[in-house]
């Protein structure tokens, strides 16, 4: 692979999800929510001279969880798709570059500016905190934003297999707005109703739940600011017993697993089939 | 009368001031005694020598200095260190250690104990009553100050700060055993595991600062408590209150305890404690009552309590009674009231609390809501009745699931506790000490850094970046095989003579799923041809050179300039300049730009040669944004970007579908001079006259298979079978043009806009003359073969 040239696709891709409008829309989108969030959460300052970050901390995970997949997962999925059907990713291949390396150029480019796009979220809310005296670790804010960054790599990966699989870059976003919305809201409702319905032990429910991105990066977050699970109840706890110190690890793993599994997937669907 | 009056009431005051001052100064001198001091110069150098010395209510007055430890108090005496004297306990069993009553101990600096948890080594260990600990600093020790069976003992104003060792093999900084009516005020504690108090009474804890450890005050067995105005701060739990009665704790500070348990005030087994007017602010649980209260005639009164950001405000177990919670402000809680187990809470009082949730009205005006406070919630009922599903807390899910109830009566939960008269406003405790608010420079500074990097981010990678077009120079980058216009380079690699083709296919199939849409095509392509793939639209020609570039997995084989493109796409598209049917430039970069990022992938200079850019017209073209340019321009830019690095091959795909007339002329007059000048070119058309005009050898395509090849002249036999004359006439037209040439006898049909008509290439002209005939204009023709034409479409 010739890094250049990642280097070169990466670069253009940064310059497009900088003319692309709805890139605009999820940054201001993301970084106003996660400031007027933070602003709330830390209102009590001027109204009752305190204000914990944990308040704040619980509602940007919520955040995260809700509109970091949407911009990973449509951004993705349009991507490929998209240059597909103007024509341009034909005349980009035609060039003397692999796909591996558009591919790669792609994900690190849009991963970049969705990086880029959530610091600034991030950033400003956490300017807010300080500024308002919130009582915060650095270490674990930042934590928070890797984590973070490491939901935008996976939901970025799916977008990008949704994208070198659909025909059209419609059918594309169409795709990847059912799989946001299967992530963020019927996966899980799915597995409630299942560990209601079968009474699930709380092991079994804890391996079902993480089975989605969303919920690994979740319980990674709360760990990393909270520094224990007893707020997610009995599972919670079970998880902690049961892996301790490797928790984190593991979680990030998972992440990390799930970042990798569609890039290999989208890599062998295009060495099948090709790109075009 | 009045002047008399105050007259008395002065000599009344002076009277009783100088009384109190005469008895003071005998107390004093009465309670200091004879005065020893130790220091380093004499008269005494070692403490437990004069402590040798001193007789009961002497005070030994110890300088600033080191002085060994152990020390052990066994006479009533005031010990004052001037200066900070350290006791030192070279890390070694108990430090201090007083087992004589009435004691004064203030001023040291007690360090280094031993590390054993079996045997409590201490900081101070007192084992007397009335005995006062006040004012020192404990350091390194495991358990700071320890009262075993001390009672009436006061501890005041020490900071005291643990070994850095792990929470559970640490000791802790404060234990009141057995030590009834003592008092522990205004110290400082940090690094410690517990304050611990446990079978004492009357105990005051009041203004103390304890934070980074387990259990800020943990009581056991502890009746008629004070505990008032402390701050309990990064605990695991702020305050763990067990089998007590009559506790009272009021105007505490009780934030950030979050460890395992994570309660702000945690009470089990407790009756008849007021719990007011604290500050409860995020925790994971600000309050949790078990069991509390046990007895049948107890009651437990939470008042003007600020419970506030917690993720639980308050967490009961579904058997608690007899709780009345009074005029409490529940703001911002995650879940302001949880019942573990689920279900509603009973024979409890909820009155005039304020709830940051209510959603209700307060039409008279009172500051009361109008209607009741009923949290309703659907998640959180789910969860009380299946707690492992708190594990979908913070989930969007849980939302959802709320806002799903709120829509559908039908699946309401009901409600788990009422408040009948629920404040508009909150009440906010008075005289709490929180810490003060400062802003957090460090923290911020962290993340305007944060904030810059992500717009930097954004920016740094990206096409316009300086850098850029720094790389992609020449120098050091791989040169192509075949250099079309530098015989030189040839002949050095010998190759002056290699007269193999540029291109070999042979056996070339390719399928879309079951579609064939290349069937064994074989070919060639000689040094400096121009040759042309020749069909209708659909016939293949698009896939074939799609396939020479390596862009489509396919079946056989293809070489071009020597590399297999099958495996080899890289080298081969390095060797071959491509313009294609569609253009797509980025419509918002400049020519330049377009030439630069190009030129980068090509691994060369975005600068074509003068000729070449001149007959390209690429001046005309600088500066321009890429959308500006007409689809002329835009093709000459393509042509530009395919000869960047002066590549050998180029392959164009139906290269002049979309130009009008004039265009597509300047196009190929272009075409016809690279080839001239030595190019290879490979290209695709369905127009005859591009064909005769750049075409050295031309390959027919029907139906993905070549079914001839030759040159012009084999070609033009070929087309003596038969031809189709496309016609174009006026749009509303087009049916009558068809009904007369059919009427006429030839073979007509409707295509889009035009008319087909099939002849004998013999008689070309005849289809025009019918329609002339019949008074229909035709702006212009296309004569194509017949076996070229593809009748179902594209």
């Amino acid at each position: 692979m010739d890094w250049e040239n990642v280097r070169a696709f990466a670069g253009k891709e940064l310059r497009d999800a900088r003319h692309n409008r709805w890139f605009w829309l999820y940054t201001a989108v993301f970084a106003s929510l996660a400031l007027a969030l933070s602003w709330m959460g830390m209102a009590g300052v001027g109204a009752y001279r305190v204000a914990g970050f944990g308040r704040t901390a619980a509602t940007l995970v919520n955040l995260v969880v809700l509109i970091v997949p949407l911009m990973g997962l449509t951004l993705g999925a349009m991507s490929v798709a998209g240059e597909r059907d103007r024509g341009a990713l034909l005349y980009l291949l035609a060039q003397p570059v692999t796909p591996l390396e558009v591919l790669a150029g792609k994900f690190l480019g849009l991963g970049a500016a969705l990086a880029g796009s959530l610091a600034v979220g991030f950033g400003l809310s956490g300017l807010v905190v300080a500024w308002r005296a919130g009582v915060v670790q650095l270490g674990s804010y930042v934590a928070l934003v890797a984590l973070a960054w490491g939901l935008a790599a996976v939901s970025l990966a799916l977008g990008l297999l949704v994208s070198v699989l659909s025909r059209r870059a419609s059918t594309a976003v169409g795709v990847a707005l059912f799989l946001w919305l299967l992530l963020v809201f019927l996966g899980d409702l799915g597995v409630m109703g299942t560990a209601i319905v079968l009474r699930l032990r709380v092991g079994h429910l804890l391996l079902l739940a993480l089975l989605n991105p969303l919920q690994v990066f979740k319980v990674a977050a709360i760990l990393a600011v909270r520094g224990s699970l007893e707020v997610l109840g009995p599972a919670g706890l079970y998880a902690v017993r049961a892996y301790g110190a490797r928790l984190m690890p593991l979680l990030v793993l998972v992440l990390a697993a799930w970042t990798v599994f569609p890039l290999s997937s989208v890599y062998l669907v295009v060495h099948r089939r090709g790109m075009t | 009368m009045s002047t008399l009056w105050t007259r008395f009431r002065r000599a009344l005051a002076f009277l009783l001031l100088g009384l109190w001052w005469a008895s003071a100064g005998a107390l004093s001198a009465d309670a200091q005694g004879p005065v020893l001091v130790v220091s380093p110069e004499g008269p005494y150098t070692s403490v437990q020598e004069a402590l040798g010395e001193a007789s009961p209510g002497s005070t030994v007055e110890v300088r600033g200095g080191v002085y060994a430890g152990p020390l052990v108090v066994e006479k009533p005496v005031r010990l004052v260190g001037v200066g900070w004297p350290v006791i030192e306990g070279n890390g070694e069993g108990t430090v201090v250690k007083i087992v004589a009553p009435g004691v004064y101990f203030g001023g040291f600096v007690v360090r280094n104990s031993g590390d054993s948890l079996d045997e409590e080594n201490s900081g101070i260990a007192v084992e007397a009553p009335r005995v006062v600990v006040e004012g020192n600093r404990l350091e390194e020790t495991l358990f700071g100050i320890y009262l075993r069976e001390a009672s009436d003992a006061v501890v005041r104003g020490n900071v005291i700060e643990g070994k850095a060792l792990e929470v559970p093999r640490r000791g802790d900084a404060i234990r009141v055993w057995y030590s009834s009516g003592s008092v522990i005020e205004g110290n400082v504690v940090r690094r410690g595991r517990d304050v611990i108090l446990w079978y004492s009474e009357r105990l005051t804890v009041r203004g103390n600062v304890v934070e980074g450890g387990r259990y800020g005050l943990h009581f056991m067995y502890c009746d008629d408590a004070l505990i008032e105005g402390n701050q309990l701060v990064d605990n695991s739990v702020g305050a763990f209150l067990m089998y007590s009665r009559r506790l009272h704790l009021r105007r505490n500070f009780i934030a950030y305890n979050r460890g395992p348990s994570g309660f702000g005030v945690g009470l089990k087994d407790m009756d008849d404690a007021l719990v007011e007017e604290n500050l409860l602010v995020d925790n994971r649980v600000g309050i949790f009552a078990d069991n509390s209260p046990r007895e049948i005639d107890s009651v437990m009164t939470y008042r003007r309590n600020l419970i506030a950001y917690n993720d639980v405000g308050v967490q009961l177990q579904p058997s608690v009674r007899r709780n009345r919670y009074e005029a409490n402000s529940f703001v911002e809680n995650q879940e302001q009231v949880h019942i573990a187990g689920g279900g509603r809470l009973r024979e409890n009082v909820w009155e005039g609390n304020f709830w940051s949730d209510y959603a209700g009205y307060d039409a008279n005006g009172d500051g009361v809501g109008d209607v009741s406070y009923r949290p309703q919630r659907l998640f959180e009922d789910l969860m009380g009745r299946y707690p492992p599903l708190q594990l979908f807390r913070y989930s969007p899910v849980a939302q959802a699931l709320d806002f799903a109830a709120e829509a559908v009566p039908l699946v309401r939960p009901q409600p788990k506790l009422e408040d009948r008269a629920p404040r508009m406003a909150p009440v906010l405790p008075e005289g709490v000490p929180a810490p003060e608010s400062r802003p957090q420079w460090a923290f911020g500074v962290g993340m305007a850094v944060l904030a810059v990097g992500g717009v930097v981010l954004m920016g740094w990678f990206s096409l316009g970046w300086p850098g850029d077009r720094r790389r992609g120079r020449r120098g050091d980058l791989p040169r192509p095989r075949f250099l079309s216009r530098q015989p030189e380079a040839l002949a050095a690699n010998g190759e002056e003579e290699n007269m193999e083709p540029m291109v070999t296919v042979r056996g070339l199939t390719k399928r879309f799923g079951r579609f064939v849409a290349v069937r064994d095509v074989s070919f060639d392509v000689g040094r400096g041809e121009a040759v042309a793939l020749w069909g209708a639209n659909g016939a293949g020609k698009t896939t074939i050179l799609r396939c020479l570039l390596g862009l489509y997995p396919f079946e056989g084989d293809v070489v071009v300039g020597g590399y297999h493109a099958k495996w080899q796409g890289r080298e081969v598209r390095r060797l071959v300049g491509f313009v294609p049917q569609e253009l797509s430039f980025h419509d918002d970069l400049s020519v330049e730009e377009t030439l630069a990022f190009y030129a980068r992938l090509r691994k060369t200079s975005p600068e074509l040669s003068p000729d070449w850019a001149e007959s390209l017209g690429l001046e005309e073209l600088v500066g321009k944004a890429v959308g500006e340019l007409s689809g002329g321009m835009k093709q000459r830019l393509a042509l530009a970007v395919a000869l960047l690095g002066d590549p050998p091959l180029l392959f164009l795909d139906e290269p002049t579908a979309n130009l009008d007339v004039r265009s597509r002329r300047e196009f190929f007059d272009l075409l016809c001079r690279l080839r001239d000048a030595g190019k290879t070119i490979l290209f695709s058309s369905h127009r005859f006259d591009e064909v005769a005009v750049l075409a050295d050898r031309v390959l027919v395509v029907e139906a993905g298979q070549v079914v001839s090849a030759g040159t012009l002249g084999d070609l033009a036999a070929t087309i003596e079978g038969g031809v189709v004359v496309r016609l174009l006439v006026e749009p509303g037209q087009v049916e009558e043009a068809v009904r007369v040439l059919q009427r006429a006898g030839l073979e007509a049909e409707r295509n889009g806009t035009g008319v087909w008509v099939c002849v004998p290439s013999h008689r070309k002209v005849e289809p025009i003359l019918v329609l002339a005939g019949a008074g229909l204009s035709v702006y212009d023709f296309v004569l194509e073969p017949f076996s070229t034409v593809d009748h179902g479409g594209e």
